[in-house]
């Protein structure tokens, strides 16, 4: 015994380095198996002050250009409102005109999706890391949860992760973690990652290699993600590269979001996600 | 003023220093769009370079958890700050140690600084435990060896960008006269 406690003694201090290394991989391990630690992120409470109260501060630098984002997605939101009302009236010759005209037509529609738009603000963004993470003023109190996609007036921007009651951080694409289903104009389906170089290159992968893509191709997301909706734009293509391993082309993309200068966020609810998934779910499990 | 006060002055100073401007600024050394990493440089180990000489080794190693569990917590990065900083608080007084002409208990109340050091020895000293914090982050950042170029490229632009930092922070808040910043 005495000769146990001399030898803590004797090696206390590397025992308490030993220690704190490992809980310190402790910590990353549960990062990084996605369970979620809310407390170390900057979706916690003391975070999430210090950095609204510094995007207080450097929020009115950018009111400019975010005005004149506003104003251009404003008049593409007219642009689309137009076409939809001015699409065929295929009702017009049908004879049974009359009878769909009930007040609740609601019921009568069966939807596969029902998206939630909710405006946030960011007040923390980062570029740099392998993992970039960005941080919002909306939490669970606003009803947001862990999963939900996040998009902004350009394209798309990642997916949330940590939650706390005002705060919440999210992932964004720039970031090895998360892997985005999208679609070429033609109907091509790949997967979009992220090489972690350069902030404003996105890499398209999984398409096959006969499949003709021109620079300039826009490239949107596609009806396969839980969570985000189809057909948010994504990017453009500036480079094909054949594999020839695998017959499959690496694609290039220039990001249509502007993650250097991101001020506002839609964070996107699909109210029939969990239905779709508790689906997906059940027949991966046989 | 009390070491203690000062200390903790100190690090809300770093601390804030690291994550509201640092953290802002995203540097390349030339503007190749997938050539060459994108980085920014960590000063904040300086508050664990800058504690007394005579800070045992276990505060040492605890303040070193702290402040890399404070960064984490504005990073996101849960773990691989603290992970880092442990290790080169721990790895302090050896270095002292070996730098310094005289023992370490003869310093009574004197930080390390370029003052109480000179310029050759306090550059070595913050160099090789930056380079050591660095290279550690990154490791755990990438987590594979498969493109090490890549990596000890970032490590050493990051960490020269980060010495020039730290050196324009000591000569910013080193004041002359009596008080030893």
């Amino acid at each position: 015994m005495r000769n146990f406690i001399f030898f803590i003694r004797r090696f206390f201090n590397l025992i308490l380095f030993l220690g704190l290394e490992i809980v310190c991989v402790i910590l990353i391990e549960h990062t990084n198996t996605m369970q979620g630690n809310d407390i170390i992120s900057s979706a916690n409470t003391v975070s999430g002050i210090i950095y609204k109260k510094q995007s207080d501060v450097v929020y009115y630098f950018g009111l400019r250009r975010m005005n004149d984002s506003l104003i251009d997605e404003n008049a593409m939101l007219r642009k689309k409102l137009d076409l939809a009302h001015s699409s065929v009236d295929t009702l017009k010759d049908s004879l049974v005109h009359a009878k769909i005209a009930p007040l609740d037509t609601t019921s009568h529609i069966v939807r596969y999706a029902d998206y939630v738009y909710r405006t946030a603000r960011v007040i923390n963004n980062s570029t740099n890391a392998s993992d970039n993470y960005i941080t919002i003023n909306r939490g669970s109190s606003d009803g947001i949860y862990k999963g939900l996609a996040v998009i902004s007036g350009t394209g798309i921007v990642g997916r949330i992760e940590h939650v706390s009651a005002h705060f919440s951080s999210l992932l964004s694409i720039l970031s090895t973690k998360l892997k985005v289903s999208a679609k070429l104009k033609g109907g091509t389906n790949g997967f979009v990652v992220w090489d972690e170089k350069s902030p404003d290159i996105l890499t398209l992968v999984d398409v096959p290699q006969q499949v003709t893509v021109k620079k300039g191709d826009t490239v949107y997301t596609n009806n396969y993600s839980l969570y985000f909706p189809p057909d948010v734009m994504i990017g453009t293509v500036i480079k094909t590269e054949i594999i020839k391993k695998n017959a499959m082309q690496l694609i290039l993309l220039r990001s249509s979001t502007n993650f250097h200068s991101l001020q506002y966020v839609y964070v996107v609810e699909n109210k029939m996600a969990g239905e779709k998934k508790q689906l997906e779910d059940s027949s991966a499990k046989k | 003023m009390n070491v203690y006060i000062k200390n903790i002055l100190r690090f809300c100073i770093i601390i804030m220093l690291q994550v509201l401007i640092l953290n802002k600024i995203t540097l390349r050394w030339w503007n190749e769009p997938n050539g060459f990493p994108i980085f920014i440089p960590y000063v904040y180990p300086l508050f664990v370079l800058l504690l007394p000489f005579e800070t045992p080794v276990w505060a040492l190693l605890f303040l070193g958890f702290i402040t890399g569990l404070t960064v984490d917590s504005f990073m996101n990065t849960a773990g691989m700050h603290a992970f880092a900083t442990v290790l080169i608080a721990y790895l302090r007084t050896n270095v002292l140690n070996a730098l310094l002409p005289r023992n370490l208990s003869e310093y009574a109340g004197q930080n390390p600084s370029i003052k109480n050091m000179g310029w050759m020895p306090f550059l070595v000293y913050s160099l090789f435990l930056i380079l050591l914090h660095h290279l550690m982050y990154f490791s755990i950042e990438l987590w594979s060896v498969s493109n090490i170029g890549f990596l000890l490229l970032k490590v050493a632009a990051s960490a020269v960008t980060s010495m020039l930092f730290i050196i324009v922070y000591l000569l910013l808040f080193t004041r002359q006269g009596s008080f030893r910043g």
